[in-house]
C-alpha cells in the first residue's frame, strides 16, 4: 500500500499541459460558431441615375397612390376610375393586373404627410406579389 | 558520438510530439480572430422599425453598407453625426467613391417619420449617384399581419 501510494503522488505532480490545447480549441470553436453578424435586412430598391427619365406609355402604368391616413388609391394608366384599397390589397391586384400586361410599371405615388410605413406596407405588398419594376414618387396635387 | 549510451538519450527526449505549444497556437488563433472581427461602425439610434413580411437579408459585405439613420422627429445621422438634409448628398458621394460604387445605403428610418423626409433623401442619394438603397425593415409575421 505505501509503495502504490508514493508511486501515484509522483505521477500527479505535473500539471496536465496536454488537455491545454484542447481547452483553447474549444473555446475557439464555441467563439467561431456563436458570433453572429448582424446581417443588414430589409426591402432593396434601386434608384434611377441622375436625369435618366424614362418615358413611359400611360397603358403600363399601375397608379398606386398612398394617402396620409394609409388608404391606397388604384388608378390604371389614364382611366379616371379609382380602387380605394387597405395596403394588402395591393397584392392581388397586382397579381392580377401584371398577368393582363407584363410590362406594367407600378408608380407608387406617397402624399408627403404620410408616413413612411404606410409607403413600405404597399412596397411590401409588391414584392410579395414579385413585383420588379416600381418606382416611387412623391404625390402631387 | 563517441559514447553509445549518450546518443540513444538524445533520440528519446525527441521522440513524443511537443504538445505544450499546442494551446499557445489555439490562443493565438483565439486572439487573432477577436482582434480581427469588426463590428459595426456606428450606434444604433432610437428608432421604431417599420415591418415588412418581404425583408429579405442584404448579400453585401458590412463594410459596404451605409447607415442613414431618421429619427421619428426628422433628424438625420450618417455615422453618429447629424448632417441637415441638404448636406446629405455631400456626405455619401466621397464615401461612394471610396467603395468604388459598391456602396449600399439602407435608410433606417423610424415608422412615423412623414414621406416627404424619405422622398427628399431619396433625391440626394440620386444627386450623390447612389443606385442601390435598401429601405431597412423587420421581418412582419404574418400572424400580426392578419390581426391588423
Amino acid at each position: 500500500m505505501a509503495i502504490l501510494d508514493k508511486k501515484k503522488s509522483k505521477v500527479s505532480d505535473k500539471v496536465p499541459s496536454s488537455s491545454m490545447a484542447d481547452i483553447a480549441f474549444l473555446l475557439l470553436i464555441f467563439f467561431l460558431v456563436t458570433t453572429t453578424f448582424p446581417k443588414d435586412k430589409g426591402l432593396a430598391i434601386v434608384l434611377p441615375e441622375q436625369g435618366g427619365e424614362v418615358q413611359v406609355s400611360q397603358r403600363n402604368i399601375l397608379h398606386i397612390i398612398v394617402q396620409p391616413n394609409g388608404l391606397v388609391e388604384i388608378k390604371r394608366g389614364e382611366s379616371p376610375q379609382v380602387q380605394t384599397v387597405a395596403a394588402s390589397g395591393v397584392e392581388p391586384i397586382w397579381r392580377q393586373a401584371v398577368t393582363e400586361n407584363e410590362n406594367l410599371i407600378a408608380a407608387v405615388k406617397t402624399h408627403p404627410e404620410a408616413p413612411y410605413r404606410f409607403m413600405v406596407d404597399v412596397l411590401d405588398a409588391l414584392h410579395t406579389a414579385g413585383a420588379e419594376r416600381i418606382s416611387l414618387q412623391l404625390f402631387e396635387g | 558520438m563517441a559514447i553509445k549510451g549518450g546518443f540513444s538519450r538524445k533520440s528519446q527526449a525527441s521522440s513524443d510530439v511537443p504538445d505544450s505549444s499546442m494551446a499557445d497556437i489555439a490562443f493565438l488563433l483565439l486572439v487573432f480572430f477577436m482582434v480581427t472581427t469588426v463590428f459595426q461602425k456606428d450606434r444604433d439610434r432610437p428608432i421604431v422599425w417599420p415591418e415588412a413580411e418581404a425583408t429579405m437579408k442584404i448579400d453585401e459585405k458590412l463594410k459596404n453598407i451605409l447607415n442613414i439613420w431618421v429619427q421619428r422627429d426628422g433628424n438625420i445621422f450618417i455615422n453618429d453625426r447629424p448632417y441637415a438634409m441638404g448636406d446629405v448628398a455631400a456626405a455619401v458621394a466621397p464615401l461612394y467613391a471610396a467603395s468604388e460604387r459598391a456602396l449600399v445605403i439602407s435608410i433606417r428610418a423610424d415608422r412615423e417619420v412623414t414621406y416627404n423626409t424619405i422622398d427628399l433623401i431619396q433625391k440626394q442619394l440620386v444627386a450623390a449617384g447612389v443606385v442601390r438603397v435598401v429601405f431597412a425593415t423587420t421581418l412582419e409575421q404574418r400572424m400580426t399581419r392578419e390581426r391588423r
